[in-house]
């Protein structure tokens, strides 16, 4: 058998469901190699050592007396440290929350459990998933396993980081602008962002609900179906959660005979060349596959950044309202009042870029502002609904790249403004509530990662999972950076 | 549109109950002053006859209504762990009122 860390989720559990391997074993294995590795990587905020390890000696148990096992048994598995596991820290990448211990565990982690996943630990994140690049962690930075100069991406960069370098087969993430599909691209792996309301937000600490959705990082587009059978549904807990049945995700091994996919060539032109090179390539690829290529007009997406900067930004600021040191947080002996409580709460809790967006979220919500702004990118947003709801009904899923180029070195981005320019063909998914995977297409004249972006219409989940499996068995571009082989 | 200034930032300061340091502040208004010049971009879309958005599920979504009845989610003890300070099985606030003790 291959080392455990070449294989994907699914042939981990199936070893393990045939006896091949114990769960202790597939534990060890992946522990040792978050010892050997983390401490240069930074992909984890926390490992869950003792607590794997009970859990994967029941799970043996389990399997010795024939008990029936679940359909994540022995995957190890890890929780971006913005959702709950009971009884564990969240720390969601802030001071603020350094010490909450989650009271109940998310709903997505409640459903990978009962399936007999192996929860390994709590992965790093820009504080309150807000960031581009990891870089505002509170704790620490997360580096790329290709390159450790550069940044595996944000806001799910832990996560990223953590499979990319095979330090676990499977981590989730959390999308409210691109952050799990841009570090799945940058650190070459497979990332999917659901449909809208398919995945509970139940137990994710709240960015910006009307944007926000969980979804899988994997390593191959089979594993983040499987996990997507298994926490995409309906929940009591989340009131915009999705009141359909759960998906199977059959993969048919070749495309579906007169897929058409469309491309928006005009609102793609600032491409990086290599970024051109790789997309023309995959076009030729998805052709070859019996796909018909058509143009279509999502030009109105180039003010996606302005619309998406004002909804999430003032959808933060009214969710992080929570954080006055009340409830939960520090507070010291010479707080007396009601404000100074406030106050040094949210100084001494809230790194810079969250300050950042609290107050920009505050400022378009403002009286005075709301209608020029507020008001305004709501209206560019059903605008740019109906112009995916246009293109849709000429194809059935728009293709772009992940990113205009691959990952970046750490502090190479210093404007604010460029950095969240970073996140222009992913942020139109979330505005309009598709679904949307990344899936790897190969690698730049740097040798770092890029990847495939498909999109589709809302509840649509199945046909992009599909065309994803057929380009990544045409393509095979995933492979084990040789630092982690 | 408008016109960003540091007395704004002021005034957004305590709208946000979010106090900053002079470098922080320095950085923040360059930033938010740059940003918001970007997002004004948006103007020059053509809205007059468009809808605001409200829910992007459309036809998705339902108002799920559940009787009103007790159910054992989080216990009081758990939820109060997490309280840098409680009394008498509550949390434990700083005067709201002025006057009182």
């Amino acid at each position: 058998m291959l080392p455990l860390h070449h294989l994907s989720a699914i042939q981990i559990r199936d070893a393990f469901l045939k006896g091949d391997i114990s769960a202790v074993q597939i534990v060890h294995h992946f522990l040792s190699r978050i010892e050997s590795y983390d401490d240069a990587l930074g992909a984890f905020l926390s490992v869950l050592n003792a607590r794997v390890l009970l859990k994967a000696e029941a799970l043996d148990k389990k399997r010795a007396r024939g008990l029936p096992l679940g359909k994540l048994a022995a995957i190890p598995i890890a929780i971006k440290d913005n959702m709950h596991i009971q009884d564990e820290i969240t720390t969601c990448g802030s001071k603020f929350l350094a010490h909450y211990r989650a009271p109940f565990s998310a709903t997505a982690v409640d459903l990978m459990e009962k399936e007999d996943a192996l929860l390994i630990g709590k992965t790093n994140l820009d504080e309150f998933a807000m960031g581009s690049s990891n870089e505002n962690s509170a704790f620490k930075p997360a580096q790329n396993p290709w390159n450790l100069q550069c940044v595996p991406g944000g806001s799910s960069g832990g996560s990223a980081a953590a499979v990319g370098a095979r330090l676990c087969s499977i981590a989730t993430g959390s999308d409210t602008g691109g952050s799990i599909r841009q570090p799945a691209s940058f650190c070459g792996i497979v990332g999917y962002k659901p449909t809208y309301g398919r995945v509970s937000r139940s137990g994710l600490v709240a960015f910006g609900s009307s944007l926000d959705q969980i979804g899988p990082l994997t390593t191959t587009v089979a594993d983040a179906a499987l996990t997507m059978e298994v926490i995409g549904k309906q929940c009591d807990y989340d009131a915009t959660s999705l009141d359909l049945p759960a998906e199977c995700y059959p993969l048919p091994k070749e495309l579906e005979p007169g897929t058409v996919i469309g491309v928006p060539w005009h609102f793609l032109e600032n491409l990086s060349a290599s970024s051109r090179q790789n997309f023309e390539e995959v076009i030729r690829v998805l052709k070859d596959l019996g796909a018909k290529i058509v143009e279509v007009n999502l030009d109105l997406l180039k003010h996606s950044i302005a619309v998406y900067y004002i909804i999430a930004t003032a959808e933060a600021s009214t969710n992080l309202a929570r954080f006055d040191g009340i409830r939960y947080g520090v507070r010291p002996p010479e707080c007396k009042t009601l404000e100074e409580v406030y106050d040094y709460s949210r100084r001494m809790g809230f790194g810079r870029e969250v300050k950042k967006r609290i107050m920009l979220g505050t400022y378009v919500l403002s009286a005075g502002f709301q209608d020029a702004f507020y008001k305004k990118a709501q209206k560019v947003r059903t605008l740019i609904i109906n112009a995916f709801d246009e293109a849709f009904s000429h194809c059935d899923a728009v293709i772009m790249p992940v990113t205009t180029s691959g990952a970046f070195e750490h502090g190479a981005i210093h404007d604010p403004l460029e950095m969240y320019l970073q996140d222009i063909f992913t942020v139109p998914a979330n505005l309009a509530g598709l679904p949307g995977i990344s899936v790897p297409s190969g690698y730049d004249s740097r040798g770092m990662p890029l990847g495939l972006q498909i999109l589709g219409p809302q509840m649509c989940d199945v046909s992009i999972m599909q065309i994803a499996h057929a380009y990544e068995r045409a393509t095979q571009h995933a492979k084990i950076p040789e630092a982690y082989g | 549109m408008a016109n960003f200034d540091h007395q704004t930032l002021e005034y957004l300061k305590k709208l946000c109950r979010i106090d900053l340091s002079k470098e922080e502040e320095r950085d923040i208004e360059v930033s938010l002053t740059r940003i918001l010049k970007y997002v004004e971009s948006l103007k020059d879309v053509n809205t007059d006859k468009t809808k605001t958005c409200r829910y992007i599920l459309r036809g998705m979504l339902k108002n799920r209504m559940r009787e009103d009845e007790i159910k054992n989610l989080l216990s009081r003890e758990k939820f109060l762990e997490n309280a840098p300070e409680q009394i008498g099985g509550m949390v434990r606030v700083p005067p709201v009122l002025k006057g009182s003790s």
